[in-house]
């Protein structure tokens, strides 16, 4: 029987059967059936005629705005030109993640994170008006966060991460000095490489644009970096050392 | 009292609001009403009306005592409920979540939401539901549970179904054996204060049923509903228990096809 799709799932609304679709991420299997589990945009993944593979069925966050028009039909994804789908965001093995340095130690680095970016969050400006979650308003998360006043009362409830002097960059790792890379209070963007223990993931930065991109001087304004490892400060002019992410 | 539904019910066959027994009272929700939290939702059933925010998922505190968010297998639910001073006829001094009424309907949203939402997705994590009391007009734990699943599919958490809540109610004094000759007695829906301060009556709340076995292949159109939360503290004869929950699941089956209109009509925005 060919059942159509919603074009909008509530949770606990049957989609289909495990024979025609692969459940993916917002939708949960039970008795070879699949069910939304979040409120949202139902996607279907594009059919791959070379593989025999089922499409993949999702459930999205965020309703795009040009999919109101054909708000019957079921949305199915298209590669170009499609609006960014959200989905409820952790961090997970190689999400890119932002980052607030709070302790540097001789081997390694506390870090809190901010915001876990999605692998699209580089290539396209987010559109304020489309924010989906606390995650996603990210210029309003890094202004505030540039702010030393936030930075004990909101750290706590972040997400903790660790950042090894192994793992700081990928040539000369013994070499590596801490505080020569990472002062408390820059804003540093890595990749989680894992889950890690109880307490902390574990971050690196040891990609060319992985690093620190926001950082403040010892005087107190806001640097640009001028190299890989240097940032200067506009004022004084004054260089200090930092493991420096390239820029976008 | 001057007017109470015991007497009135059985001349005219209507509440003291005018509303017939399986009636619900006007039901007005919204979603996304507060920009601070991850969910946020407000409903009013009548005059009962409450705010509802949820953060998290998020990191659980550590150092808690009794935290045991920093090591579970799935993320903790924490509820806080807060009726506020005003809420009631009587304005109530000390407005906080400390009285008996907030922490017993606290403890049951928590156990009812621990146990229903996909926490195995977000390991060492808290989601954190804060319920607001603005009016309190009866059906106030069935409100709140409404409230907190609107905030929830705001929030993105992901859940088997809607967990809808509802109240039901006898007409009168349900104390005695059910006479089938005599039976005077009508069930009612969506109680409100003075009905539930007179009246025995139940909460119930139920989420979408998976079919197992058989049932599976049959009845394909047809939802079945499992009930997830109950609680009843008033004194009523065994017999009468089965009419109330079944018009309980049946309001709540009226209340979920509210919410998912509110739910799809904000989608579409």
């Amino acid at each position: 029987m060919t059942t159509a799709l919603p074009a909008v799932a509530i949770p606990g609304q049957r989609l289909g059967s495990i024979a025609s679709y692969v459940a993916g991420p917002g939708t949960h299997v039970q008795n070879a059936t699949i069910y939304a589990s979040i409120a949202g945009p139902v996607v279907v993944g594009p059919v791959q005629p070379s593989s025999r593979t089922k499409s993949v069925l999702s459930v999205s966050r965020s309703i795009p705005r040009n999919a109101a028009p054909g708000a019957n039909a079921p949305a199915k994804s298209t590669s170009a030109g499609k609006p960014k789908l959200r989905y409820n965001t952790l961090p997970a093995v190689d999400s890119v993640v932002l980052a607030r340095v709070t302790r540097v130690q001789k081997r390694q680095a506390t870090v809190s994170i901010l915001v876990v970016l999605d692998e699209s969050a580089s290539s396209q400006p987010l559109n304020p008006s489309q924010t989906a979650s606390d995650n996603d308003n990210i210029e309003a998360i890094l202004s505030s966060a540039a702010n030393p006043e936030n930075h004990s009362s909101s750290d706590e409830l972040r997400f903790q991460a660790l950042i090894r002097k192994e793992d700081v960059r990928a040539v000369e790792k013994d070499r590596v000095v801490m505080d020569e890379m990472f002062r408390v209070g820059d804003i540093v963007r890595g990749t989680v490489i894992s889950l890690g223990d109880q307490s902390f993931y574990y971050i690196t930065t040891a990609r060319n644009d992985l690093g620190v991109v926001m950082a403040r001087s010892d005087a107190g304004n806001m640097m640009f970096p001028v190299s890989w490892k240097e940032m200067r400060d506009p004022v004084t002019g004054v260089a200090e050392l930092r493991k420096v992410a390239r820029p976008f | 009292m001057p007017l109470d539904t015991s007497t009135t019910y059985p001349l005219t066959k209507l509440r003291l609001d005018g509303r017939r027994w399986n009636e619900l009272r006007l039901l007005q929700a919204q979603i996304s009403t507060n920009p601070a939290s991850s969910g946020s939702s407000y409903l009013a059933m009548g005059n009962t009306a409450i705010l509802c925010s949820v953060h998290g998922p998020a990191e659980g505190r550590r150092g808690d005592a009794t935290g045991g968010a920093a090591g579970s297998a799935g993320a903790v639910v924490e509820v806080d409920v807060n009726v506020a001073g005003f809420a009631g006829v009587d304005r109530k001094r000390r407005a906080g979540g400390s009285d008996k009424q907030s922490t017993r309907i606290a403890s049951i949203l928590r156990s009812a939401f621990q146990s229903h939402l996909h926490t195995h997705l977000y390991p060492h994590s808290t989601i954190s539901i804060h319920v607001s009391v603005l009016s309190a007009d009866g059906s106030l734990l069935a409100a709140a549970v409404n409230a907190c699943t609107l905030a929830l599919v705001d929030a993105g958490i992901p859940m088997p179904g809607l967990l809808c809540g509802c109240t039901a109610g006898m007409s009168g004094s349900a104390s005695t054996p059910r006479d089938p000759n005599n039976d005077f007695l009508d069930p009612l829906l969506d109680l409100s204060l003075p009905e539930e301060q007179e009246l025995p009556f139940l909460t119930v709340g139920t989420t979408t049923a998976v079919p197992v076995g058989e049932a599976a292949m049959v009845n394909e159109d047809e939802d079945e509903m499992k009930v997830a939360m109950l609680t009843m503290d008033s004194k009523v004869h065994c017999t009468y228990v089965e009419t109330m929950l079944a018009v309980g699941i049946d309001g709540c089956k009226q209340i979920r096809e509210i919410l998912e209109g509110v739910i799809k009509k904000s989608a579409r925005r």
